[in-house]
């Protein structure tokens, strides 16, 4: 091609991308250049070419495997996350765990509630509201509320009484096999 | 017919309606109405992504990150026609960052993928060696003007919607677009120069 300064134009003029006004330069340009017009249809010839090539189609299988592999991607994020999975289980583990070891579950709770309360109390700072009693005061026990459960309450093991035991004694012995000490604390 | 109508015939993607009760059934989560939009557009997406990328299994891995964007972003796609401008735009984006991030690194020897000898250059040319020649001519040109010349000449899209997708102007496009083609036509002169 001996025109380089036509080239871009007439890369366009293969596929109608001209502006009118260049579209009839390039034209006339072309009707009076066999080396421009043998260049264009070089370009169309190798877009055709191009084309052809992509028109071809592509695999079933891969269409196939990219739908199969978006939808599970879909699934697996519509899924809860495994990292969290464990959660649940383990939140139901650990109740069940403090409803059967925990003898009085309520009144675990109650207590617990109630220590909090007094303890926030202590830190609340307020003076106008009196210091709360002290906590290891007596109740009498006609003040307090009797603890009913949901279920009834397990019957208490009384302690076997144990035997008298012996009392303590250190025997220390001498060379003397006559002198023996004792020592027998109170 | 151009390309893209071509397409948009085969898919059933012709009637705009059933288009926008698809994406609004989709956007309301019913998974099957996604894998019917899916199942309209992976062409599209594969196709393209296939032109940019050069080889099958990075543009399966582009085509699901599509579509994945897709999904989480069907909130924001409008029920009109913008899907498939929408979806160019981000195959494309979506294959310049992979190539990003893995670069070809397979040295491309091209005088040995040059085809031997044989009768006669143009005529006879197989499925295999079109595409083979298309691959190679592709690699020749710059990340933009691959593209540009992609949407343009093999998916038919006009320079307007190709300048929407790459987001540059339409002169710039032009430009790239001519700077491409004589790219492609010098290589395949010289490859069908070594054919014969």
């Amino acid at each position: 091609m001996n025109c380089p300064e036509w080239e871009e134009r007439i890369a366009l003029y293969s596929d109608g991308d001209l502006s009118p006004d260049d579209l009839a330069e390039t034209k006339r340009h072309l009707d009076q250049c066999a080396p421009c017009r043998e260049f264009a249809e070089g370009i169309a010839h190798s877009l055709a070419i191009a084309r052809a090539a992509h028109a071809e189609a592509i695999s079933p299988a891969a269409f196939t495997a990219l739908r199969a592999r978006v939808l599970e991607q879909i699934a697996r994020g519509r899924r809860p996350s495994r990292r969290l999975a464990w959660i649940v289980p383990s939140f139901a583990a650990a109740v069940l765990a403090f409803v059967l070891l925990v003898p009085r579950p309520v009144e675990f709770l109650r207590g617990a509630g109630d220590s909090h309360r007094q303890q926030s109390r202590r830190h609340d700072g307020s003076t106008s509201t009196p210091p709360p009693a002290p906590l290891l005061e007596p109740v009498a026990p006609a003040a307090t509320q009797p603890f009913t459960p949901n279920r009834p309450p397990r019957a208490r093991r009384r302690p076997k009484p144990r035997p008298p035991a012996e009392p303590f004694m250190v025997k220390l012995i001498t060379d003397d096999p006559d002198v023996v000490i004792y020592w027998i604390p109170n | 017919m151009e390309p893209l109508a071509l397409l948009l015939t085969a898919t059933g993607m012709d009637n705009p309606e059933d288009r926008a009760r698809t994406v609004a059934a989709a956007k309301a989560g019913d998974l099957e109405a996604f894998e019917r939009l899916l199942r309209q557009h992976e062409r599209l997406v594969l196709a393209t992504a296939l032109r940019l990328l050069g080889n099958l299994d990075d543009a399966q891995d582009a085509a699901q990150e599509v579509f994945l964007k897709l999904h989480r972003n069907l909130a924001k796609v409008q029920l009109s026609g913008n899907l498939t401008a929408w979806l160019y735009r981000v195959t494309v984006n979506v294959c310049h960052d992979h190539r990003r991030k893995r670069p070809q690194t397979a040295a491309i020897d091209e005088a040995s993928q040059l085809p031997g000898s044989a009768a006669d250059p143009h005529q006879d040319l197989t499925e295999a060696e079109r595409k083979h020649a298309l691959d190679l001519s592709l690699r020749r040109l710059s990340q933009k003007e691959r593209a540009a010349l992609v949407l343009r000449d093999l998916e038919g899209l006009s320079t307007a919607e190709v300048a929407a997708a790459l987001g540059s102007s339409e002169a710039t496009v032009r430009s790239q677009i001519s700077k491409a083609r004589v790219k492609i036509k010098k290589f395949l002169d010289q490859y069908f120069r070594r054919r014969s």
